[in-house]
């Protein structure tokens, strides 16, 4: 399986596939293929709970085609447990501003044809 | 390294237009040449930016264009860095005169998208983010830039009112530019009762998608001279790069390529941001406009929102932000904005910029970004 394949596959049972550097110890999404920090290529797979809270979001009400018959919905990034990472996804079923404060907790719920999908904890 | 000049310019009008890419492009690089008062057979390059050309059915638009200048033998080459690519062609075109490759090129910029409709730009431009995780997952460009508010309103001081405030500057700056795509003036209130396109940004938050094509003559500064016409010299030029997706960027409010790029740039030009008197950012929202002049170090992080909220980006007052409106205002067809923004430092710079003049204005500077900032291009101009 490829790096993105494999990213799903654990998305799809809520968990997260991460990336720590063998030589410095940082931690990146797995899609990257050299540390952030000190260039090496060596990782060990860190497999993440998905589990964070709201770092930001938007509630998108004029969509991208594929995307018209969920509006509203939020794409929302989120600041992992215990990890100095984010992820952003999809969120079904956001209306307004006061379903989804700053500081919500959220998890990664799945995969489909709208990416990544979080939803609230 | 060869001195190198701007010695003239040239745009469409921005907007909806009926014309073809290929025709917008040969208009915009003929006024260009007439404005630089040289005869086509002295280009030695194109230097062309476009992103969407395959939506008017031209892509590799370059030798159309040298065909129609009479110049086919001349060669060309087609830039795509999202809506930072007149910037990057810009960069490019200087290098190579910087380096003595070539004495005089025409580099234009082009769009033409309006006949396709909000739902296609709407899923195309998306296709400019970390696809992966960003489009895929329903985020628009909007969207995007709405996450960056929504931060910046939990962070610091500001209110979407605020944010409205940039977009009746700006309108108040393109309802003098004969060349806007919104030519007109709005307040406050019209924005905040416009349509929610991505919450908190509304449809008068956003830049309107925009035809047009706009041209310089970038030359060395011997050419130049030789011709005897107007001329400003480029004297700083920076670019950067940041994670592609915001998910990545270690703080959700800054754009750490403006920043890349606006360092090296006024290293190179040695000057600081005090030096600017006026500036043409990258407003293709208004919560961009806010987070770019922080970013190029007009004000201080948190501080930007404030100086909005006192007029001081307004024409004329402490620093003139988008004295052509802006993205916001003027339009963004985004493959020509990048040089866009040159051509008004060219008109203000040499006296043809009418009622928007900024007024005893010597040095300007241009800042463009593809995406949200994943690359940046910065220049720095001042008039002999």
């Amino acid at each position: 399986m490829t790096i993105e394949e494999q990213l799903i596959e654990y998305a799809k049972q809520g968990k997260l596939l991460t990336h720590k550097c063998t030589k410095c110890g940082y931690l990146h999404l797995s899609t990257a293929y050299y540390c952030l920090k000190c260039g090496s290529k060596g990782f060990e797979d860190v497999i993440l709970d998905g589990t964070g809270t709201v770092a930001t979001y938007t509630i998108i009400t004029v969509a991208p085609a594929g995307f018209e018959k969920y509006t509203p919905y939020a794409f929302v990034v989120l600041n992992l447990d215990n990890v100095e990472l984010r992820i952003s996804g999809f969120m079904p079923n956001i209306a307004t501003p006061a379903d989804l404060p700053v500081g919500t907790k959220a998890r990664i719920s799945g995969f489909d044809e709208r990416g990544i999908l979080i939803e609230k904890q | 390294m060869e001195k190198v000049c701007v010695l003239g310019a040239g745009s469409t009008k921005y907007g909806k237009l009926s014309e073809s890419i290929a025709d917008i492009t040969t208009q915009a690089s003929v006024s260009a040449i007439e404005s630089a008062g040289i005869e086509p057979k002295e280009i030695k390059a194109s230097y062309i930016s476009n992103v969407f050309g395959v939506a008017d059915k031209q892509v590799h638009i370059g030798p159309v264009l040298m065909s129609r200048l009479g110049i086919p033998d001349k060669p060309s080459l087609t830039i795509e860095s999202a809506c930072g690519s007149g910037s990057v062609s810009f960069r490019e075109a200087y290098a190579n005169v910087a380096a003595g490759f070539y004495d005089c090129l025409v580099v234009t910029g082009v769009e033409k998208v309006t006949h396709t409709g909000t739902e296609w730009t709407t899923t195309y431009f998306a296709y400019c983010s970390d696809f992966f995780y960003e489009g895929q997952a329903g985020a628009s460009f909007p969207g995007l830039f709405a996450s960056m508010a929504r931060a910046y309103l939990t962070e610091f001081d500001a209110t979407e009112e605020d944010f409205a405030a940039v977009a009746v500057k700006n309108h108040d700056n393109g309802f003098l530019n004969p060349k806007a795509h919104m030519q007109k003036k709005i307040t406050v209130d019209d924005v905040m009762k416009s349509a929610v396109v991505a919450s908190p940004l509304k449809l008068y938050d956003c830049c309107p998608f925009s035809d047009g094509a706009s041209s310089v003559i970038l030359c060395s500064e011997k050419f130049a001279k030789e011709h005897g016409g107007d001329y400003i010299e480029v004297i700083g030029s920076g670019r950067g790069g940041s994670p592609a997706a915001l998910q990545g960027r270690e703080h959700l409010t800054t754009i750490p390529s403006t920043k890349l790029a606006a360092a090296d740039a006024y290293k190179m030009a040695g000057v600081t941001a005090k030096d600017i008197d006026f500036a043409e950012v990258h407003d293709c929202f208004t919560i961009a406009e806010v987070v770019d002049t922080e970013d190029l170090g007009f004000f201080d992080k948190g501080q930007g929102i404030q100086a909005v909220r006192e007029g001081r980006t307004k024409l004329n007052s402490d620093i003139s932000i988008n004295p052509s409106g802006g993205l916001k205002s003027k339009g963004h067809p985004i493959g020509a904005t990048g040089v866009g923004q040159v051509v008004e430092v060219y008109d203000q710079l040499t006296g043809r910029a009418g009622e928007r003049t900024v007024k005893d204005a010597k040095i300007g500077l241009t800042h463009n970004f593809g995406a949200t900032g994943a690359s940046c291009a910065v220049h720095v101009f001042q008039s002999v």
